[in-house]
């Protein structure tokens, strides 16, 4: 059984009396381990999809299942919980808490879950130190530069090991250098651990990296491909 | 790691925050503070007639206080003075007598009301031996000495060595009428006590109205002033029968109410200056939630629950209230120290005021009462949360899409 | 213009905000002038009561018995020399516009004697005729019960000294008071009917009789301590004053006091109580200050970098803080409008229907001599309303004088930067 399914996805606005139609009759299917972007213009409908299949969205029609769990069986308390355990989020910008310090960013997530603060810290130093950032642990994350933002998101993302690990367009606020150590950062992670990311983005960088590309125009799949990357 | 998490939020904009804090402060140090002065007013009230006059209770035959007969008195009795001195509430007692009659100095005469005492014993249950402006107290020796009222003392032009002669009813129908010498003067701020009161020696007074070995009241001190009701209702139970313990408010029933009309009096004040307190609270609490849409988006998509996002704001409001609240208390404490212990003296503008049949002497003290402090203190911390409440609905409420959206 | 209509949405751009903050400051004005016209109706009828029982909004006395109380200052309206020419004083002080009423008064301490028991009193000789309709003590009092001549021995009794003398109405007793050479006078007196006012002192102590009755035991049957002058209306005292002091002979010892000087305890009351609302009133003024200045420097510091980029197109730091405090003058502006609203609407309910206190104070309370009527009522002052709108104003311009010089010595460079 495939990681990520959606069945005949639709996600309608209502805007005025208008209705804006962001994805339209969506199949997809993403199995596990996968590293895959969605791509395509502007409007396309990329975030609408992420945000859908991280439930925080819910389609207006159609189906989706992640992990097993059929969102629509779920009240909005499992749905939280839910979100804490099997997926990770990594945003564009503004992704941390201005007012925590780093590691407290990072084990935000495991706090949540309730993990005891020895074996959280613990396991943040480990992460930190794999993802290139130790040593920044007490820092605010306003005196982080954006790739070093981004990294802590990323270890407070896959703290809690989840199923997936959602993306929206992590790297539009980098440079291409950064982004580049970024995407082969989560690349090893991918392989190591077996972590299924799935991004959204239109940087021609993190498409060279993905082994799946999914393009999406007028919130319709328009091609699915798969690419052999070195 | 949420209470970090909220008392960091509180002062990331620390400006915003100390404003707050200090309308905060502002209005629970003021707010106990006037309650500490109110509650002196109150307290001055209480002793012009309790201290300087009736005494906080007094024990009389039944019906005596109706009409103050005369002939409702009861015989002075060692023992039960004793029994009285040895109650554990009971701090002071004095037997009196009680005689009305005109005393006269040279061509000037004046009605007056007599108390006739023993100084010592006097001196344990009234205050008015401390409020002495000529003369010196006189002592249990003394066989006719008297104290009076300053506006008796200037009506009839006298000063202490002066004779004065008072005239009454006796008991036995006749015509009583017996030198005093004036010993010394008391001013109480009391008109009524000032131009009409005169202390004398009990066994002159006792002789001049043929009412040897007699007595109208015991007026007693106790050691809580605001529980002498039940003191009464004790006492009297160990009475002999014809003999009952009266409490000042059963003797000044509009004065009983003033004070208790006092706790209406400061609730309402207490709910009018937090409201507007509350409001500044609130509009603070809802910035900084409207501040942070897009991070408590962030701590959704991470999984967090409305209920645990809205106890984050809670929480922040039940801070900025303790260190209100403390901070509040601390300035209220020092204004009230400072009231308690120099006060305003206002007698420049304003003479004494009579109220509910005490009076206000026209100065500003503070008194300490815990309840001036306690209750104010309370319900700045219901106001925080309160205002907190709202702005916590709002930010539970968010959806994690369009709060995402925002920046 | 243009500056106000920018102002204007500029105020409206976070309009929680805009709108808790309106809220504080109208309802706290809505509070001040409501509390404000309550008191100014409780302390009219304070003042009414007493003046009519005391010594009338003007009281003519001789030498300084408004504060010495002695009871040798006696004086004779003929005697005076204020008869011969224009008449006697009472009629010509009657005459005046604006005059109500002026009563007569001899006041004697003295002492009232039953067959049992003996108390000191303060034989109150009235006009009975010119004080009926007017003295608040008489009010209650049945016609028949009301004494009639200025010299019978009629006398009306307080009903605390009636049960302490153990006297019924119809009974008879004595009075002695202190004769013209010093010696002891005494006179027979009738009860006619009592007087319950609840105010203690005259509940215990009350005896009031026709006043040459009283006037009598001092030897000369015109003798009076009082012109008690009462007004149709309070604030005529200022013009009525002079005009009565000029009246009065300068060789006779008279003078003509206020209210205020011969009821030293009913306006010192008033006073007090005033002054500790007036506390109040500055908490509050204090704690909504706070508030709006909280409000306005948000709005500055939100707009840091809008204001960045006004001052690099070339607008000066001066032309910012215009802006900030005309923002803050239309806050000011809408919440005095809208707490006058309220402020006039509350004022009116306490006017039309007032506050019953009676299940929470007894219908006796006494405050400065006057017994307080536990239904409050309020009365319009018009003049404190409007004064206290254009505090609001005042208010908010000095609230945003903070605010408006952040937002004046903002740095373009460094604003730009923000966020
Ligand atoms: N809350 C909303 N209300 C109305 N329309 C919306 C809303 N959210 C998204 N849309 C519309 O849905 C469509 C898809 O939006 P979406 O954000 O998914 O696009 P995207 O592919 O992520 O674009 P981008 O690359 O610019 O981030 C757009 O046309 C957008 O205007
Ligand atoms: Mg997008």
């Amino acid at each position: 059984m495939p990681l990520i399914s959606l069945n005949n996805l639709s996600k309608i606005y209502p805007l005025g009396n208008q209705q804006i139609v962001a994805v339209q009759e969506l199949d997809l299917r993403i199995e596990a381990g996968e590293f895959a972007v969605l791509a395509g213009p502007s409007g396309s409908g990329k975030t609408t999809v992420l945000n859908i299949v991280g439930a925080l969205d819910t389609p207006s029609t159609g189906r989706v299942r992640v992990d097993g769990c059929d969102y629509r069986e779920m009240k909005p308390k499992a749905l939280a919980d839910f979100r804490l355990r099997r997926i990770g989020f990594i945003f564009q910008s503004y992704n941390l808490i201005p007012v925590l310090t780093a590691a407290e960013n990072a084990e935000f997530t495991l706090m949540l879950q309730g993990v005891a603060p020895k074996a959280r810290r613990a396991k943040i130093s480990a992460l930190f130190a794999e993802l290139g950032i130790a040593g920044l642990e007490e820092r605010r994350p306003n005196d982080l530069s954006g790739g070093q933002q981004q990294r802590v998101a990323i270890a407070r993302a896959i703290a809690p090991e989840p199923a997936v690990i959602l993306a929206d367009e992590p790297t539009a606020n980098l440079d291409s250098h950064t982004a580049e150590d970024l995407l082969q950062l989560m690349r090893r992670l991918n392989r190591e651990k077996g972590t299924t990311f799935l991004f959204s983005s239109h940087d021609p960088l993190v498409i060279a990296h993905a082994e799946r590309v999914i393009s999406l125009r007028d919130g319709r799949l328009e091609n699915d491909i798969r690419q052999e990357i070195g | 790691m949420l209470l970090r998490l909220a008392s960091r939020n509180l002062w990331r904009n620390r400006r915003r925050t100390l404003l707050t804090l200090s309308a905060m402060v502002v209005s629970l140090a003021l707010l106990t503070l006037s309650l500490g002065v109110f509650s002196g007013m109150l307290v001055d009230i209480l002793s012009s007639t309790t201290e300087q006059y009736h005494g906080h209770l007094v024990i009389n035959a039944q019906g005596y206080l109706d009409d103050r007969d005369m002939y409702l008195n009861f015989p002075s009795d060692p023992e039960l003075l004793k029994r009285l001195q040895q109650d554990g509430e009971v701090i002071g007692s004095s037997e009196r007598l009680r005689g009305f009659g005109l005393v006269s100095h040279k061509d000037r005469s004046y009605p007056a009301e007599l108390l006739g005492i023993r100084p010592e014993m006097e001196k344990t249950v009234t205050k008015l031996h401390s409020q002495l402006i000529a003369g010196t107290f006189p002592s249990d020796a003394d066989p006719n000495g008297a104290v009076l009222g300053s506006g008796l003392a200037k009506k009839l032009s006298v000063s202490p060595g002066d004779e004065l002669v008072f005239v009454t009813q006796a008991a036995d129908g006749s015509i009583g009428n017996d030198l005093l010498i004036v010993r010394a003067i008391f001013s109480t701020g009391h008109s009524g006590h000032d131009n009409s009161l005169i202390l004398v020696p009990k066994a002159w007074l006792q002789q001049l109205m043929a009412l040897e070995g007699k007595i109208h009241e015991i007026a007693l001190a106790v050691r809580d002033p605001l529980r002498a009701a039940e003191d009464a209702q004790r006492l009297t139970s160990q009475l002999n029968d014809g003999l009952k313990a009266t409490d000042w408010g059963e003797l000044l029933p509009e004065m009983r109410e003033a004070i208790a009309s006092f706790d209406v009096s400061r609730f309402i004040f207490v709910v009018i200056l937090y409201f507007a307190t509350g409001l500044g609270i609130l509009n603070t609490v809802f910035m900084s939630v409207m501040e942070r849409t897009r991070e408590f988006g962030i701590l959704m998509a991470l999984g967090m629950r409305p209920l645990q996002i809205r106890l984050i704001v809670l929480l922040e409001c039940l801070l900025l209230g303790l260190l209100g609240t403390a901070l509040g208390l601390v300035v209220g404490l020092l204004l009230s120290s400072y009231m308690a212990l120099v006060g305003i003296d206002l007698s420049g503008w304003i003479t004494p005021v009579t109220y509910a049949g005490g009076t206000i002497q026209p100065r500003l003290r503070a008194i300490f009462e815990q309840r001036n402090f306690i209750d104010p203190a309370y319900m700045l911390l219901l106001v925080s949360l309160l205002a907190g409440f709202l702005p916590a609905r709002r930010a539970a409420r968010l959806q994690p899409v369009a709060a995402l959206r925002e920046d | 213009m243009e500056t106000l209509l920018l102002a204007w949405r500029n105020v409206w751009r976070n309009r929680r905000r805009t709108l808790i903050t309106i809220l504080a400051m109208s309802f706290s004005l809505m509070l001040i002038q409501a509390f404000h016209n309550l008191s100014f109706g409780v302390y009219a009828q304070m003042v009414d009561s007493g003046v009519r029982s005391g010594s009338g909004h003007i009281a003519v006395y001789r030498g300084d018995y408004a504060l010495s109380r002695d009871d040798r200052l006696l004086w004779v309206m003929d005697e005076m020399g204020v008869m011969g020419v224009m008449g006697n004083l009472q009629t010509r002080i009657t005459a005046l516009d604006g005059v109500k009423a002026v009563l007569p008064r001899i006041y004697l301490p003295a002492l009232a004697q039953s067959s049992r028991e003996s108390r000191g009193i303060l034989l109150t000789g009235i006009d009975p005729i010119a004080e009926n309709g007017i003295n608040p003590l008489l009010k209650q009092i049945d016609a028949p019960a009301l004494i009639k001549s200025l010299d019978g021995r009629d006398a009306l009794v307080g009903s605390r000294l009636l049960s302490e003398l153990k006297l019924k109405v119809g009974n008879k007793f004595v009075v002695t008071a202190q004769g013209p050479e010093g010696q002891l006078v005494s006179e027979l007196l009738r009860i006619r009917g009592l007087v319950k006012s609840g105010i203690r002192e005259v509940d215990g102590s009350l005896v009031m009789v026709g006043r040459q009755r009283a006037a009598l035991m001092t030897g000369q049957s015109e003798a009076i301590h009082e012109l008690a002058v009462i007004l149709e209306n309070p604030d005529l005292e200022e013009k009525l004053l002079p005009l009565i002091g000029a009246m009065l002979p300068a060789d006779s010892g008279l003078n003509a006091v206020s209210w205020e000087l011969a009821m030293a305890n009913l306006a010192n009351a008033i006073k007090l109580d005033y002054a500790s609302q007036k506390f109040i009133f500055l908490i509050i003024v204090l704690i909504v200050t706070i508030g709006v200045v909280n409000t306005l420097l948000m709005s500055v510091m939100e707009r840091i970098r809008e204001f960045g980029v006004i001052l690099a197109v070339g607008a000066s730091p001066a032309r910012l803080r215009a802006t900030v405090m005309t923002e803050a003058l239309l806050l000011g502006a809408v919440s005095m409008l809208f707490g006058n609203l309220l402020g006039a609407l509350a004022t009116w309910y306490l006017v039309e229907i007032g506050i019953d206190l009676r299940d929470f104070i007894p219908e006796t309370m006494e405050f400065g001599g006057v017994v307080f009527d536990p239904v409050m009522r309020a009365a319009w002052d018009i003049n404190y309303m409007l004064q206290m709108s254009a505090y609001v104003l005042l208010l908010s311009v000095i609230a945003s004088l903070y605010p408006a010089a952040k937002a004046a010595r903002i740095a373009p460079a460094v604003a730009m930067r923000h966020h």
